[in-house]
């Protein structure tokens, strides 16, 4: 089998574009966590200099989670395709050029004029899809570039027993693509409830189409390389795949629960969501157990990060199949549980990935700059400060919970909310100075010493090596 | 391994892609498409025949909804549960919403629902509290939108006055629907064995909102010895930004309500009269009701607004100078004020703002004065002075205090 990747062969790696996604996915990041703070901090003074429009609470809202999501994650996936794809395939992505192309329109097209137009006045209302049309189409041009430069080489490969992480990516891109328009404009064409029931499908498509998948072939890339041991069950892999597929998009409806849409549609994706939550347990089990005896925490940082996030996945796919029920959902849903939850799968999960993902294209650059110390730093304080601001949220939502189903004014509910968001602009210090140090990790320290800090840790290897460990062993395909 | 089964591995991903596209495309009919028919068959049939969309100018209110974020402190969704309804309202029904392009149901409260906001609050209340929502409301977390304005809530831009026709457009259709429209849309619904579907025409309210002011209506008695420290307390949270802090009308909020905030410490009250304005608020201006605080609450605030009163010695007056004031009254107040002072004269059904009722809150000679002299602004009260000699203000002045009806 392993025949299919051709250890000789030496994959062009395109690394300038791996290290120029990966730097713009660090600045978005940064200018996203801003307006997240500057949001949270106006909770706390609302008055904050003078109301100018461009900086009200609503539009910080919106740039902060569009920015995290295309800004950030974004680049961080594309920093890591350009990367991993050409190991998992043998051969190189499409071409050069069309990566400058998709770059520029990313971030030039997308990103920063999604952001300026936000704050300018020009956004829609619907959740995760918050950059106003015109930008859309550009990420739907974007996104169909991706397909082009990052799925030929599998075709080229021939997609007989591909390793899990090249079914993510194929998955992720494929299913984004698809996804997209139905939370970005059907619901401006279909109105009331009937949109929202499109909107639903989204929000989840967002998270468990393009996060999820990305992320998870970041995590089933970098443990396997990392720890230098096969995964522990590519039967397993596969079926969480395929069961993730299923699953996710069915979960749509759960963010409108008792809402006016068929009931029938809200127990399916209720339904779904606790099955959702039996998948993850799969898939989880299946990450840990390749993780076992591989001693994570004395290694490399990058698989410290994946290993954290497949724990943040665990926990936040275990809540959302909680909250999803009837009993449970009528309750929290509306408050800052949800706020925390969101913030344990972005910034848990997804973040912890991607970062992980990032310090291991990093290591392989030969002449990118590393500094193993900012990196460890930046592991523990974001750390903390996950912790600390989904702990603080989820404790608030509940806090809002109980007053909203009593007879207490609203009012009252805001009132008791205030020491926590207190405590969730405090969480933003060690989370801020976290991707300071993520920054400084990826920009600092002599150049290659991430290749020495992979010879450290767990010695060095050709890169190209790593490819062919990543194909399932012979002995278990046949 | 056989032949069969080494073709069938390699060939699985063409199965397992065609698999992945029936999932997501079984997804979006089942979670997309499915209920939007089914959402689509109920707006045609339970809508009322021609329901009230909006107008270009609450259109463009909705717009500024969406582009300031609105959506995501405020659902404009009433959930078909019942702490939703206590708060709210009846659930909302889909027909509610087939003017919505996009929706704007929203995924989180930090500010209440706002699918009824419709003849919740006054304009004026929007007006100020658009502008800068803690001069009326204390500890609210709201952001401020003075872009919207040219310097001063009094001054509305246009796309403020858009974003309040919005504001008061919400629910509408459903109200204006009626009794005749909710049976309708039960009848069309076919669901008697609905539970769910059942709650939205069962309902105590369709708006039940707590604050929305009401015309008439019963109210609590309320303890005459309400808590006083409690009371200021709560005074001192919900009150004070519009009263001012010691009653005296000059709250940060009070410069931008027309008409302005009772001067509580010009005006003595009956707990029965603090009750019903507590609980009913007063119709067409800023003074909202507070029914969701709980009745001790209630009368811990009255003894607190009692307190503001400083009872000044008021002259006593000369028997002739009160027969000019029966007279003038009787020709120039009454049909509005009532014969007993009860704000219940002939000409009531004509007003946005019922009268004062003299009966239940008696004004100081002062108060009464400068009501007669400057008029109330943003109620049909108007000045006098052009038609009341100076002897017959002060007469009149006099005279309508004797309306009082303080109880032991
Ligand atoms: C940061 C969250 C937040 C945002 C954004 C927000 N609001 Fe509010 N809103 C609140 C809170 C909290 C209250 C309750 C306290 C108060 O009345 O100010 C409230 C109250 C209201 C009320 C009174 C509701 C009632 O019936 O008592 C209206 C009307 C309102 N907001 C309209 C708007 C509009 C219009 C926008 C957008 C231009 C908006 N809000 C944006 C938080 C928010
Ligand atoms: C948004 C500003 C605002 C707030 C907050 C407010 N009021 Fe008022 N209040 C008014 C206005 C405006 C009037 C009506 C004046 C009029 O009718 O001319 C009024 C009238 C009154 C009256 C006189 C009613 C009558 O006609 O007899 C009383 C008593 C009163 N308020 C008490 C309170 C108390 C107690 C609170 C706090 C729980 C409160 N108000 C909160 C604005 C406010
Ligand atoms: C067109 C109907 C109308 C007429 C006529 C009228 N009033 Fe009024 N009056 C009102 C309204 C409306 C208010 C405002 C009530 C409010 O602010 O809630 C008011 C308020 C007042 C107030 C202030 C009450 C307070 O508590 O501060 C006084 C005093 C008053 N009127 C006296 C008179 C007298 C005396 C006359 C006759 C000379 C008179 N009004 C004629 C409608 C009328």
């Amino acid at each position: 089998m392993s025949q299919n990747v051709s250890p000789a062969a030496t994959p062009a790696v395109e690394t300038r574009l791996v290290y120029a996604h990966g730097l713009a996915a660090i600045v978005t990041l940064l200018i996203s966590v801003a307006f997240g703070i500057l949001a949270s901090i106006e909770l706390l003074v609302p008055d904050l200099a003078g109301n100018p429009a461009w900086l009200s609470w609503g539009r910080l809202r919106y740039d902060h989670t569009q920015g995290i999501m295309l800004g950030w994650l974004g680049n961080a996936f594309f920093a890591f395709l350009y990367h991993a794809v050409p190991l998992l395939t043998g051969r190189p992505v499409t071409s050069a050029r069309l990566g400058q192309w998709i770059f520029g329109l990313w971030n030039f097209a997308v990103v920063a004029p999604g952001w300026v137009l936000v704050l300018a006045g020009f956004s829609q209302p619907l959740e995760w899809a918050e950059f106003p049309m015109v930008v859309d189409v550009f990420v739907v041009i974007a996104l169909a570039l991706a397909i082009i430069q990052f799925l030929p080489p599998f075709f080229r490969r021939g997609l007989e027993d591909l390793y899990v992480s090249s079914w993510y990516v194929i998955g992720g891109l494929v299913f984004t693509l698809l996804a997209y328009p139905m939370g970005n404009f059907v619901p401006e064409l279909v109105p009331g409830a009937r949109g929202a029931a499109f909107s639903g499908l989204w929000i989840h498509d967002a998270v468990g189409l393009f996060v999820t998948p990305l992320a998870l072939a970041i995590i089933y890339y970098v443990i396997p390389a990392a720890t230098r041991r096969p995964i522990f069950s590519h039967f397993l892999s596969m079926l969480g795949f395929w069961l993730l597929f299923f699953l996710y998009p069915l979960n749509g409806t759960h963010h409108y629960i008792y809402s006016v849409i068929p009931m029938s549609a809200q127990i399916g994706a209720i339904t779904a969501s606790a099955l959702l939550g039996v998948d993850v347990i799969i898939v989880v089990a299946n990450l840990l157990l390749s993780l076992r005896g591989s001693g994570v925490f004395s290694r490399d940082v990058a698989l410290r990060f994946a290993a954290m996030s497949t724990i943040f996945y665990l926990v936040v796919s275990i809540q959302g199949s909680v909250q999803a029920q009837m009993s449970v959902n009528q309750a929290v849903h509306f408050s800052d549980w949800v706020i925390g939850h969101s913030h344990l799968a972005m910034l848990g999960f997804a973040t912890f990935a991607a970062a992980g993902g990032l310090a291991h294209v990093w290591q392989r650059i030969p002449w990118a700059r590393y500094n193993a110390r900012a990196l460890d730093w930046s592991y523990w304080l974001l750390f903390a400060g996950v912790i600390l601001m989904v702990t603080d949220l989820t404790v608030a939502g509940l806090v809002e919970a109980r007053l909203w189903q009593s007879a207490a004014p609203w009012l009252d509910s805001v009132r008791a909310a205030r020491p926590y968001w207190l405590i969730r602009t405090g969480s933003a210090i060690p989370i801020a100075a976290g991707f300071i140090a993520l920054l400084l990790g990826l920009t600092t320290g002599p150049k290659g010493a991430g290749l020495q800090s992979v010879e450290q840790t767990i010695g060095l290897e050709p890169v190209r090596e790593i490819a062919p460990r990543l194909a399932p062993a012979a002995s278990e395909a046949s | 391994m056989s032949r069969d089964a080494g073709r069938f591995l390699r060939m699985s991903y063409v199965v397992a892609s065609v698999a992945g596209v029936a999932f997501f495309v079984m997804s979006v009919a089942l979670l997309g498409i499915w209920p939007g028919h089914v959402l689509e068959d109920e707006t045609r049939t339970m809508s009322p025949e021609h329901p009230l969309g909006l107008t270009v100018s609450e259109q463009r209110g909705r717009v500024i909804y969406g582009r300031e974020g609105c959506a995501y402190c405020h659902t404009q969704q009433i959930r078909y549960l019942h702490a939703d309804m206590a708060r709210f309202g009846s659930p909302t029904l889909a027909w509610e919403t087939r003017f919505d392009y996009p929706h704007l149901w929203g995924t989180r409260r930090i500010g209440p629902d706002l699918a009824r906001e419709g003849s919740t609050h006054s304009e004026d209340w929007h007006f100020a509290h658009l502008y800068a929502p803690r001069t009326l409301m204390a500890d609210s977390v709201m952001p401020a939108y003075p872009s919207l304005f040219d310097g001063s809530p009094d001054r509305p831009r246009q796309e403020a006055r858009d974003l309040v026709a919005y504001l008061d457009s919400l629910g509408r259709a459903r109200e204006l629907a009626g009794p005749e429209g909710e049976a309708h849309a039960r009848t069309a619904c076919q669901c008697p064995d609905d539970e769910m579907a059942q709650m939205a025409f069962h309902a105590t309210a369709l708006n039940a909102n707590p604050a929305r002011p009401r015309r008439q209506g019963a109210a609590p008695k309320l303890a005459p010895a309400g808590n006083l420290g409690r009371g200021q307390q709560l005074y001192a949270h919900n009150c004070a930004s519009c009263h001012g802090a010691r009653g005296e009308a000059d709250g940060p909020g009070a410069a931008a309500l027309h008409p302005r905030p009772a001067n509580l410490a010009g005006h003595e009250y009956t707990v029965d009269r603090l009750g019903y304005v507590l609980w009913n608020g007063v119709a067409g201006t800023a003074m909202q009701a507070w029914r969701d605080l709980p009745t001790q609450d209630l009368a811990a605030l009255a003894r607190a607004v009692g307190g503001f009163y400083v009872a000044q010695q008021q002259p006593t007056v000369p028997v002739d100078l009160l027969d000019l004031g029966a007279r003038v009254y009787k020709a120039n107040c009454a049909q509005c004020h009532g014969d007993a002072g009860a704000g219940d004269g002939s000409a009531v059904g004509e007003l946005r703002i019922t009268p004062a009722d003299f009966r239940g809150a008696r004004p100081s000679v002062a108060e009464s004065l400068r009501a007669l002299r400057n008029g109330v602004e943003g109620t049909q009260m108007a000045p006098w002075t052009g038609r009341l000699s100076e002897a017959e203000l002060s007469a009149v002045a006099y005279y309508v205090r004797g309306f009082y009806q303080e109880r032991p």
